[in-house]
């Protein structure tokens, strides 16, 4: 435990110490926020075409949670695809650049230490990267007046489940990114394949549309982005919780079985 | 302390090491010399644990590396060909680093990380990123770290590369001053290494150990009739091709 959270540490302190980070969380909060603003900005007009057609009741169906957020969050996905294997490339190719994979591994720590402790770090990191956009929620429920009857425009049960449906699947490209770098030191390598990998995962969903039967539900259980649907909706379901989790476990696993594959050349 | 048996190590067709038998004594230097590219480094990685033997044994202090690698971790230190540093990291935050990998913690942690940084005089830079320090400094950043948790058997790779000659001096003066306590494998191709610090020398060339003794018996042994040959004579005519 001790060395897991050494590992964790230093992590961190890198993370937090180089530029990296602070241009991925700044671009991350950026493109949110064009999004963000082209989504409010289609909201009212939207709203002000029903209010002008004679179709006030329709309007009154419109909240800034499924019109504005929900889509928010289903672009932060993509995003995170893109963005997350950047977070992860360095973690485990610079070891074996650097040669210090040497050290780590002749030193009293086990490999399963070694990957559970870059894992901790980059959750964190990806966690921050997260949370800093809870800010646009915030800015809808302070500025987007009141919803019928003086309800919060926004629904914090929605958010909140969108967030923890982002985290599962942050969690699980984190750990997919962790495997692509723990095969290589080369850090442009990890990348390149960790983009291939979460691609697939992300294109099987659109070739599952249209397809039927089993082959057609095994292909859509498979993708990365149909399983956030869901929460972004506010249902969380058990069975895209525990998708995440299994991606998640299998990428740290075949991250283990790598890293320990160095005792056997 | 140390005991290799029939060691060998093959990358495909390549026979890096071939057959190595050596034991080292408790609190003994022995030196581990030869041309580069001889099988210094993989016996080295072998005895760390990094690599496995192709076949053969290695035993630290009585552990198997390969049975029982934990064990054996915890009781060397290692000082790989480059220093294995974090180039972010500062010098300070570096041996806290790998303290807490070596199971210190608290008080101990710092206890032990202050006397390595006395001992290998890295006072003045232990606050600065390793990335900005020199060559020699990052060197001894290297060795201040195997010398962490004071292992018993401490494997050191070549130790005073890219340092100048005041740092190799107190380099060496430090190593001997280890003796006793810590049983030494030191490798290198500096003769003069080997005589100013080690008492026993094997010699290795194309993965084979062509030498194991006593510096003395060594340098008596080759030596023409009356005149003692010089350590270099002695490397030059066992590692002729």
């Amino acid at each position: 435990m001790g060395s897991t959270l050494a590992i964790a540490r230093k992590e961190t302190r890198l993370y937090l110490t180089t530029w990296t980070s602070y241009v991925l969380f700044g671009f991350f909060i950026l493109i949110t926020a064009f999004f963000f603003q082209r989504l409010v900005i289609e909201f009212q007009l939207q709203a002000l075409d029903y209010a002008q057609s004679q179709q006030g009741w329709a309007a009154e169906h419109m909240n800034l949670t499924d019109w504005v957020l929900g889509p928010v969050f289903s672009n932060m996905s993509v995003f995170f695809l893109i963005m997350l294997p950047m977070l992860t490339m360095r973690l485990l190719a610079e070891e074996r650049r650097q040669k210090t994979l040497e050290l780590l591994m002749t030193t009293p720590v086990r490999p399963v230490q070694i990957v559970l402790g870059k894992y901790l770090a980059a959750l964190l990191i990806m966690g921050i990267m997260l949370g800093l956009t809870v800010i646009f929620p915030i800015l809808l429920a302070v500025f987007g007046g009141s919803g019928t009857e003086g309800a919060s425009p926004v629904d914090w049960h929605t958010v909140g489940s969108s967030y923890l449906g982002l985290f599962l699947m942050g969690a699980a490209i984190v750990a997919i990114g962790l495997l692509t770098s723990a095969a290589t030191e080369s850090q442009i390598v990890a990348v390149v394949t960790g983009f291939a990998v979460l691609l697939m995962f992300w294109v099987i969903g659109l070739a599952a549309r249209g397809q039927e039967g089993f082959w057609g539900g095994f292909l859509e259980y498979l993708s990365l982005t149909t399983h956030l649907e869901n929460f972004v909706r506010g249902i969380i379901k058990l069975s895209d919780v525990v998708y995440y989790l299994s991606l998640a476990g299998v990428g740290l696993f075949l991250t283990h079985g790598v890293v320990d594959a160095q005792r056997w050349r | 302390m140390i005991e290799t048996h029939g060691l060998t190590k093959t990358y495909r067709d390549l026979v890096a090491v071939n057959d190595v038998s050596f034991t080292v004594n408790k609190g003994e230097i022995v030196g581990f010399l030869g041309p580069n590219g001889a099988g210094k480094t993989t016996t080295m990685k072998i005895l760390t644990g990094f690599l496995p033997p192709s076949s053969g044994t290695a035993k630290i202090a009585g552990y198997d590396v390969f049975e029982e690698p934990m064990q054996v971790k915890r009781r060397i230190g290692y000082l790989p060909e480059n220093p294995p540093v974090y180039p972010d990291l500062t010098v300070r935050e570096y041996l806290q680093f790998v303290g807490r990998l070596k199971e210190l913690s608290g008080k101990k942690l710092a206890d032990n990380i202050a006397a390595v940084v006395e001992k290998v005089e890295l006072g003045a830079v232990l606050d600065r990123l390793i990335r900005n320090i020199s060559k020699g400094y990052q060197q001894r950043t290297g060795l201040a770290q195997a010398l962490l948790g004071s292992p018993e058997v401490l494997i050191l790779d070549e130790p005073t590369v890219g340092m100048d000659p005041g740092q190799i001096v107190k380099v060496r003066n430090i190593i001997k001053s280890l003796a006793g306590d810590h049983t030494i494998i030191l490798s290198t191709h500096i003769l003069q290494e080997v005589t100013a610090t080690c008492e026993r020398v094997i010699i290795i060339n194309n993965g084979r150990v062509v030498a194991d003794d006593s510096l003395e018996a060594l340098v008596s042994r080759h030596g023409q009739t009356g005149a003692a040959a010089t350590l270099e004579q002695v490397f030059l005519s066992l590692t002729e091709v």
